[in-house]
């Protein structure tokens, strides 16, 4: 009994000398927190990462390195060639790639090493970039980094406005799925040291399709997303008022199957933030109700025909009608049955309070 | 029992060497400068006497005053009319010579009468030196009782009778050493106490065979299961109050002359993280405390280990809002995590040992004080971050926070070989360490009975006193793993509530 | 060929309950939605549900049959062969006994390998850890079920944590039920058989339960509990994948995890892996337990020597397959004895134990 102790403890002083594995101790490595993808030509592409240098009570350093490579390892690797420290992704938090680069050529192949290594995390950004990714990381945006900024902007446009919600989880989940096309959002450089989101890009087969600006947002959130809030401003004829939708439920029901003919339903309750007209009074409230709920009807409508027409699916009507159908045939749906899909969008909005003002 | 070294063999054999040892003896005897030797004559009888007695043992005031003055001046002719004539209340005769020595040092004056000298008569006159009662010094406490065991046997022994004033409150007295004879008592309340338990610790106590006893942690150390374990096997304390109330719960107390410290056996692993104060305060308190400390501890051991494991190996753990204070502070730092921990904690271990050296509390806060400067400085010049000095002296401070001395130690020690796991694999190398520790518990007993209980094996019963204390209503009965003999120690509750407004 | 097993080195019949739980939650639970999703598409879960069935039937089954002859699996076959034919008989179930802890603990390795650390040596891993199994099994039947209590009881929060994928999870990709053939489903639940093996351990230890009568019902609670956790771990896993992204991952469960973020730990699947290195120690420790258990039944070799040989084999066993390939191949391996074994050796024992009873009788 007291031997296998012995042996025991002797077994692990001995491993002290041949059972070691490589460190990565943590003042002694570059932890990119971005990395970006550039157009190059039809082979090649850049990379761009970007690490930050933890100053005393400063805001941190950003470091910006490139590299030209055909796989993402590669540029890594040729990047490593002018960091003085190992590059390591443990603790990424966003994936930017221009707006030519997934038009032209596409994400495809770029999405595979962050699925494969274990160091990146399922929660980080992915977005796409108008311009060049190595020039919107070469900004100093932000008192916390830059990539830091980047995820914290999208973090923000996902909890309290209309960005639906996203991240690598859900684009993976979306891409790899059959019935839902990917989306992601798009930023903008706006100046030296301010970005911007400026709307959707949507994705068919790893490549960027079809875009809708920052305005349009609200609506594919109430679309996409089971419970969302957002913002959204309503004119009539006294004035424009902005509404907060603090809550909203969408529904889907399968009505008819041949043609297929689908009812989205959405539940929106709102709260009035700002009113610039005259004076409220009760009829008000139910004017914009009525207001809001036929831009809401129409604005849904014009997406999902739009992306009917661009054969993308990124709210996801072939996953809804699978789940209703047993034995259902995406080849078909892909070929005719999604382009012929009938939407009916209703909406009932319920504005519940003005704030503290009459 | 067996391997008693007072063999106790043929007296036949023995008498003959009895008569050269006895004299060799007295020689020897004689050779101390203490041993007195004064012949008197009774002045009646006119029998002529020899009193002898080690004078450092013996209180000469009990001779002067309660034995001469009767012995020279009452009618006495034989050995036995001593003993009606002596208003001591501990007078022998007998005929052993072996019995000589014994008695005469443990504070006996031996009375022989020149006639005869096949009888002895002993009577007591012990000299009683030693300090007063005085206040708990290790086991603290702000409420509750505020005395603590003494060196002496004896008035420990009265300090718990005093608490426990049944008759079976049972006292068994043997003595350990062949140089040292330390008298040590087991104390357990018959009718209450697994009689197994009772024979376990009479055994182990008999099978002693050492030559010198100074305190009851040698007790404590020979009788434990595994002596290779880092864990106190017997809990002790200093505490009346504690040893009369885990007496009463069915549990053996062990009292060593000489010793101000109770062992008390069998125990639990939790129990070293109960303070006796746990049981002054009200319940919810109580739990709390208790709670806090596990946590404590757990931090304490597990802090610095996972320090060195992600700032070695798992860098992705670390949130990205402390990425940059963990980052600034160590950039610095010129040496690994492990080295950098290492350094830190054989700082404060030195300085925890300096501190129980220095002779008064003060010195334990110089030892702070100067923890917090060899600290500070030790930032300044870049040798360890900011951020491990906060880990590592709360840590410290954690490990304080047991109320058993004893299991603090062991805390403190576990660190290391956990340090080291994390420096080579990580927080599996943690895991390693971890499973280890917990195999090791496993199979660790104190007088057989598991050590882990009531965690495993699971005694859903016995956790009302563990990691929490319910309230004493539902200390109803006595720790299940005592295997007590009367399990029940308060009659059942009474009345049902009464219904409102009634 | 007694089993007369001293009552201090009994357990308590709920204890039961753990022991079985923790056999079979091991390594399989990491990656089975990948394996059943193959086959039985999103309708796995029912495949999950089926396979709970049949363990309630097999473990019946083993409780009857060890009723009978009141012992654990050499005993059963003295019973029906014969002492002769028993040292015979023994073999393969030592060598399967052996492979399934092979199996687990080179899976685990991998996945340190994996996600952890690339240049772990395997020898040096494997040797550490078979030694602190040693360590345990010499501490007796007790210090392994305590083993297997801890092994449970700590790392259950993960179960909780498991929700934290809730958010990003569709509960409609489930629908609609029933989409896959009954053949399907069948498949996939033939499939999950590596994740749930090692109920078959009660083979072994049955003569160590206190009132083995009493255990009856935690056993059965014991498969009923593991059926829930993978259950719940089912449902969540094909909410969260879309399906062909779940069969990209090798192990879905560790990649669910990289959602989560503690305020205090940003990235969980790292104290998921180490909780894992617990977990799987009973299972090691079982398995070669029995394994020199049985061989001091049959050969009367001491089981202090028996444990360093089998371990020794073990180590070399679990050194020799490298790639992912090979090692899927001993895990197939595994799978394909452990379900032959317990799917169809276990009925055909259980039905001639009857039948030899039936003949003793008249």
């Amino acid at each position: 009994m007291k031997s296998i102790e012995t042996i025991l403890i002797m077994a692990i002083f001995t491993l002290f000398l041949s059972g070691c594995v490589e460190k990565e101790i943590l003042d002694d490595i570059n932890l990119i927190d971005g990395i970006g993808f550039d157009y190059v030509d039809g082979k090649k592409i850049r990379g761009t990462i970007v690490f930050p240098i933890f100053i005393k009570d400063k805001p941190p350093e950003n470091r910006v390195l490139t590299g030209e490579s055909l796989l993402k390892k590669e540029i890594l690797q040729d990047i490593q060639l002018q960091a003085a420290d190992p590059i390591v992704t443990g603790s990424m938090e966003v994936v930017l790639f221009s707006k030519e680069l997934a038009t032209k050529s596409g994400i495809t192949e770029l999405m595979d090493p962050f699925q494969r290594d274990p160091g990146v995390g399922s929660g980080i950004y992915l977005a796409v970039v108008e311009g060049e990714t190595k020039e919107l990381f070469e900004g100093k945006y932000g008192v916390r980094g830059n990539s830091t900024h980047i995820s914290d902007i999208i973090d923000e446009n996902i909890r309290n406005e209309d960005l639906p919600k996203t991240n690598l989880q859900i684009f993976l989940a979306d891409f790899y799925s059959e019935g839902k096309s990917p989306f992601m959002p798009i930023i903008k450089k706006k100046s030296k040291d301010v970005v911007e989101l400026t709307g959707v890009s949507f994705f068919n087969k790893g490549k960027l399709v079809e875009t809708i600006s920052s305005d349009k947002m609200f609506f594919f959130k109430l679309l996409v997303d089971k419970y969302s809030e957002g913002l959204h401003r309503v004119k009539i004829e006294e004035g424009e008022a902005a509404i907060r939708s603090i809550r909203s439920v969408h529904h889907y029901k399968l009505i008819k199957k041949n043609p297929m003919e689908v009812e989205v339903t959405i539940d929106v309750q709102g709260i009035i933030n700002e009113f610039n007209g005259d004076k409220m009074y009760p009829n008000l409230e139910r004017k914009l109700n009525k207001q809001f709920e036929k831009e809401i009807n129409q604005e849904c409508l014009a997406l999902v025909k739009n992306f009917q027409e661009k054969n993308i699916d990124p709210i996801g009507f072939g996953h809804f009608v699978k789940t209703q159908i047993r034995g259902f045939d995406y080849k078909k749906w892909h070929e005719s049955l999604y382009k012929d899909l009938v939407v009916k969008v209703k909406s009932n909005v319920e504005v519940t309070e003005a704030g503290v003002i009459q | 029992m067996k391997n008693s070294f007072f063999k106790k063999g043929g007296k036949d054999k023995e008498s003959k060497d009895i008569k050269d040892k006895t004299s060799k003896k007295e020689n020897l005897i004689s050779m101390s400068k203490d041993y007195k030797k004064v012949i008197y004559t009774n002045e009646k009888t006119n029998i002529e006497f020899k009193i002898e007695y080690i004078s450092s043992l013996v209180d000469e005031k009990i001779i002067q005053k309660s034995a001469l003055p009767y012995l020279l001046e009452k009618e006495f002719t034989k050995i036995t009319d001593i003993k009606e004539i002596l208003p001591i209340a501990e007078v022998e005769i007998s005929e052993d010579p072996k019995q000589i020595e014994e008695r005469l040092f443990t504070g006996f004056v031996v009375l022989t009468i020149s006639s005869n000298k096949e009888k002895f008569c002993f009577f007591s006159a012990q000299k009683e030196i030693g300090r007063n009662i005085s206040v708990p010094e290790v086991e603290f406490s702000v409420i509750g009782p505020k005395e603590a065991f003494v060196e002496t046997l004896e008035q420990n022994l009265n300090l718990i009778r005093k608490r426990l004033p049944v008759k079976e409150l049972i006292v068994e007295e043997t003595t350990v050493g062949q140089l040292s004879k330390t008298k040590v008592a087991i104390i357990y309340l018959q009718g209450v106490v697994d009689d197994e338990n009772v024979n376990t610790v009479k055994q182990r106590i008999n099978d002693i065979k050492i030559d010198q006893i100074t305190d009851s942690s040698f007790i404590g150390q020979i009788i434990s299961d595994n002596r290779n374990s880092p864990f106190p096997q017997v809990l002790d304390s200093e505490r009346p109050d504690r040893v009369a109330a885990v007496l009463s719960e069915g549990k053996i107390a062990v009292i060593v002359d000489g010793s101000p410290h109770a062992l008390i056996a069998p125990t639990t692993l939790i129990e070293f993280f109960s303070s006796f104060e746990d049981y002054l305060l009200n319940w919810i308190l109580a739990s709390f405390f208790r709670v806090i400390r596990l946590f404590a501890v757990a931090f304490s051991i597990l802090v610095t280990p996972l320090y060195v494991a992600t700032l070695t190996y798992h860098y992705e753990l670390i949130p990205q809002d402390l990425l940059s204070i963990l980052i600034t502070s160590r950039r610095v730092i010129p040496f690994p995590p492990i080295l950098e921990v290492l350094f830190l904690e054989l700082t404060i271990e030195l300085l925890r040992e300096a501190g129980a050296r220095l002779p008064t509390k003060v010195g334990q806060t110089i030892g702070i004080v100067g923890g917090i400067v060899i600290g500070t400085a030790s930032v300044e010049a870049g040798l360890t971050s900011n951020v491990l000095l906060i880990f590592v002296a709360l840590a410290a401070l954690a490990s304080f926070t047991t109320p058993v001395y004893r299991i603090g130690n062991t805390i403190r020690l576990l660190r290391f070989p956990f340090l080291l796991l994390a420096e080579l694999w990580g927080i599996i190398g943690i895991a390693l360490g971890f499973s280890l520790l917990l195999t090791h518990l496993i199979r660790l007993t104190s007088l057989g009975r598991p050590y882990l209980e009531p965690i495993y094996p699971t005694r859903l019963v016995d956790f009302k006193d563990s990691f929490i204390r319910l309230p004493l209503d539902a200390q109803r009965k006595r720790p299940l793993y005592l295997r007590s003999e009367s399990p029940k120690r308060m009659n059942p509750k009474g009345n049902k509530k009464k219904d409102i407004d009634e | 060929m007694s089993v007369n097993i001293p009552v201090t080195n009994k357990i308590s019949p709920f204890l039961v309950f753990y022991l079985i739980h923790t056999m079979q939650v091991g390594v399989g639970m990491l990656g089975f939605q990948r394996i059943i999703a193959t086959y039985a598409g999103t309708d796995g879960w029912i495949s999950v549900l089926l396979t709970g069935v049949i363990l309630h039937i097999l473990m019946w089954m083993m409780y009857k049959m060890l009723a009978i002859v009141d012992g654990d699996i050499v005993t059963v076959h003295n019973y029906i062969i014969g002492k002769k034919a028993t040292k015979i008989v023994c073999i393969p179930i030592i060598l399967y006994f052996c492979l399934f802890a092979i199996s687990v603990l080179r899976t685990y390795i991998e996945i340190i390998q994996v996600w952890m650390f690339q240049e772990l040596e395997t020898f040096w891993f494997a040797l550490i850890y078979l030694l602190l199994v040693i360590y345990i099994i010499y501490g007796g039947f007790r210090t392994i079920v305590g083993i297997a209590f801890f092994s449970i009881v700590l790392p259950i929060y993960i179960l909780v944590l498991f929700l934290f994928t809730v958010p990003f999870a569709d509960f409609s990709n489930l629908l609609p039920i029933f989409d896959h053939s009954i053949g399907d489903i069948l498949k996939g639940s033939r499939n999950m058989t590596f994740t749930v093996l090692g109920f078959e351990s009660i083979l072994l230890f049955y003569p160590f339960i206190k009132n083995p009568k009493k255990s009856h019902k935690y056993a059965h609670l014991a498969i009923l509990f593991t059926t829930i956790v993978y259950l719940y771990i089912c449902i969540l896993t094909f909410s969260y994948f879309s399906e062909n992204q779940l069969q990209k991952n090798t192990w879905p469960t560790l990649t669910m995890w990289k959602i989560i973020r503690l305020p205090f730990v940003e990235r969980f699947e790292y104290i998921g892996i180490a909780s894992w290195f617990l977990l799987i120690l009973p299972i090691i420790a079982i398995s070669i337990w029995g394994t020199s258990r049985i061989i001091k039944q049959v050969y009367s070799i001491r089981q202090r020597r028996s444990v360093l040989v089998i371990s020794l084999l073990c180590l070399i066993g679990i050194c020799i397959p490298t790639t992912r390939s090979e090692i899927n191949m001993v895990t197939d391996l595994t799978a394909k004895i452990g379900f032959y074994f317990c799917y169809i050796y276990v009925p055909i024992l259980f039905v001639a134990t009857l039948i030899k009873k039936k003949v003793k009788k008249s």
